[in-house]
């Protein structure tokens, strides 16, 4: 048997982003608890920017808030979303199928959490694009950048994906761990590297405070450093292979452990 | 110079233990158990709960890792070339729960293929073919949630043969199923073998077994107990039981003194017993001590067993139901 061709991967991801798809539109009320959570989040952080924030930096403040909850509620849907598909996959009984095919299993999960990311990003557009018009407040949405800055900053988080899918794997009851996580994405995603410069080793947080330059303080793609994007594609790539060497060893004690199919 | 075909599956001193908690020690769940399977055969996993007939399948996936010893599916060490070995291999592991409950049976099947790196184009036709065969065409657009137990555990079923394997393991093919659906599960599964594919099946249900399988292989302990065909199986334990028909009852101390002797459990009434014999010129030393008891015998007739009654006398781990006297014949005596 010849190992699996370029055109047998594409199938799997394509399979893959199909039923990420079909779920999400049968599991409508989950999607738009979603959807409604994102903009209660946000109409929350605006009356406060409104309320108790300096007047003179609120159009500011605003545009930050908008960026920093997209991103927050990326990382929130891109990682935990691994944890929960695992979880779920074991209680169902489905994820020794997903080990029983030709193709590597990393590359099935690899699939379902880009398809999971992709679906989510472009929903989070649209939940962008809603926030502005409720705020009245305009990005610089300079495409260009946005595309050179977000895939090196989706590596991390697919890395991240990885990771807790790993340890999904072997413990199952990861989500109160997820639900903590949560807060340690917000910080990631709100608190600037100016203000933390620690932060910039931490996953994607590169990624997000240089699109949040481009997005809401309009910083030209031309104006970041050779050393900011190193940094920006260092980080990806780093947390991408820890991410997956985290997951290949927790599989392997999930093989060795019987653990794949037990919950 | 002719090479012969490797084996379809082949297991080699193969051990799997399990830890425990702490201070405890583990668990021996597969104690070097070694068998093979040849394209084409049907054979019988068994053994009771707890025996290691699940870790031994998930081992033949490459879903456990063995401690020690080689599993090797078409030649390909499983531990080695996991992906090379799933090609020649599917699974139905848990029935119905091996599938995706919102998606359509039709869903299922392309979603399981496509991951197999098919794609939804290549097989459409297929589908529809295992959707007849399998008489779930009408139900092709229903959400798994909505089918019946037996429809789903047959799309379970269609779900591994679209893999297009030429071995497929089904761990409890009938377990919770109506009599109904059972024999139709039985009947497609026949239906697979009849192509050619080697199936390998775990069950507790007996008569699926005897009605399937010509080979069995009975574990108990994590060691293989007996491995046979079916058949020989039968023969070999029907000619050594025996009905023993009384014109009156035996007093209890009489048949106590019988039982020391021989393996003996009750008839179908207080005039008649059932005996096992582990040689045939046993028999005149039975009608010696029946002679000796005063026991006025009417008949011994040979009797007809089941492979409920095979598998039973194999494994002696469980209480036998209450009123039957356990019959001594250990598992022992038929170890190759």
């Amino acid at each position: 048997m010849s190992s699996p061709d370029l055109a047998a991967f594409g199938n799997v991801a394509v399979a893959n982003l199909r039923k990420v798809v079909t779920e999400m539109v049968r599991y409508l009320p989950n999607t738009i608890s979603l959807l409604v959570t994102f903009y209660a989040i946000f109409l929350f952080m605006l009356l406060g920017v409104r309320v108790l924030g300096d007047p003179a930096a609120a159009d500011a403040n605003i545009r930050y808030v908008i960026v920093a909850n997209a991103f927050w509620f990326l990382l929130i849907l891109g990682v935990s979303s691994m944890g929960w598909e695992i979880t779920t996959e074991a209680t169902r009984g489905t994820l020794e199928q997903l080990y029983m095919t030709t193709m590597p299993a990393w590359f099935v999960l690899l699939s379902r959490m880009v398809a999971t990311l992709a679906v989510n990003v472009a929903l989070l557009v649209a939940m962008v694009a809603l926030s502005m018009v409720t705020a009245r407040q305009w990005l610089n949405l300079d495409l260009v950048a946005v595309a050179a800055i977000l895939p090196a900053t989706l590596l991390a988080v697919v890395g991240l994906g990885f990771m807790v899918a790993g340890l999904a794997i072997v413990f199952k009851q990861i989500q109160a761990m997820l639900q903590i996580v949560q807060f340690v994405f917000m910080a990631m995603a709100f608190v600037p590297i100016s203000a933390a410069p620690v932060l910039e080793l931490a996953p994607a947080v590169k990624g997000i405070d240089m699109a949040r330059q481009v997005l809401a303080e309009g910083r030209a793609l031309a104006s970041f450093a050779a050393t900011d994007w190193f940094s920006l594609l260092a980080s990806g790539v780093t947390y991408l292979a820890l991410g997956l060497l985290v997951f290949r060893l927790c599989e392997r004690r999930a093989m060795t452990r019987g653990l794949l199919g037990q919950y | 110079m002719s090479t012969s075909a490797p084996p379809l599956l082949e297991l080699t001193g193969v051990h799997k233990a399990f830890p425990r908690r702490r201070g405890e020690g583990p668990v021996q769940a597969v104690d070097d158990i070694s068998f093979r399977v040849e394209p084409g055969e049907i054979v019988g996993l068994l053994g009771p709960n707890g025996a290691g007939k699940t870790t031994t399948i998930k081992m033949t996936c490459g879903l456990i890792r063995p401690d020690s010893g080689v599993v090797r599916v078409c030649g390909h060490d499983v531990a080695r070339h996991r992906h090379r070995a799933l090609g020649h291999l599917s699974a139905v592991l848990e029935g119905n729960r091996n599938l995706y409950w919102r998606l359509t049976a039709r869903e299922n099947l392309e979603y399981f293929a496509g991951n197999r790196g098919r794609s939804r184009r290549s097989v459409r036709a297929e589908v529809d073919t295992l959707l007849e065969r399998f008489r779930l065409a009408d139900k092709a657009d229903e959400l798994v949630s909505n089918l019946s137990r037996g429809m789903q555990q047959k799309l379970a079923i269609a779900v591994a043969m679209m893999a297009g394997t030429r071995a497929v393991l089904l761990d409890e093919p009938t377990l919770g199923l109506d009599v109904e659906t059972g024999h139709e599960v039985r009947a497609l599964i026949q239906e697979v073998a009849a192509e050619g594919r080697t199936v390998v099946l775990s069950s507790h249900d007996m008569p699926v077994v005897q009605h399937l399988c010509r080979r069995a292989i009975v574990i108990d302990r994590g060691k293989v107990v007996t491995d046979d065909q079916v058949a020989n199986l039968l023969r070999l334990f029907a000619s050594r039981a025996y009905l023993v028909r009384l014109a009156e009852p035996l007093p209890a101390d009489r048949r106590a003194r019988l039982e020391r002797e021989f393996a003996i459990a009750d008839g179908d009434d207080v005039l008649s017993f059932a005996v096992e014999l582990e040689r045939g010129e046993d028999l005149y030393r039975l009608t010696r001590a029946l002679e000796e008891t005063g026991a006025v015998v009417e008949a011994i007739e040979r009797t007809t067993v089941d492979f409920e009654h095979v598998f039973r006398q194999l494994v002696r781990r469980e209480e036998p139901p209450s009123g039957e006297r356990t019959l001594r014949w250990g598992a022992a005596h038929v170890v190759a």
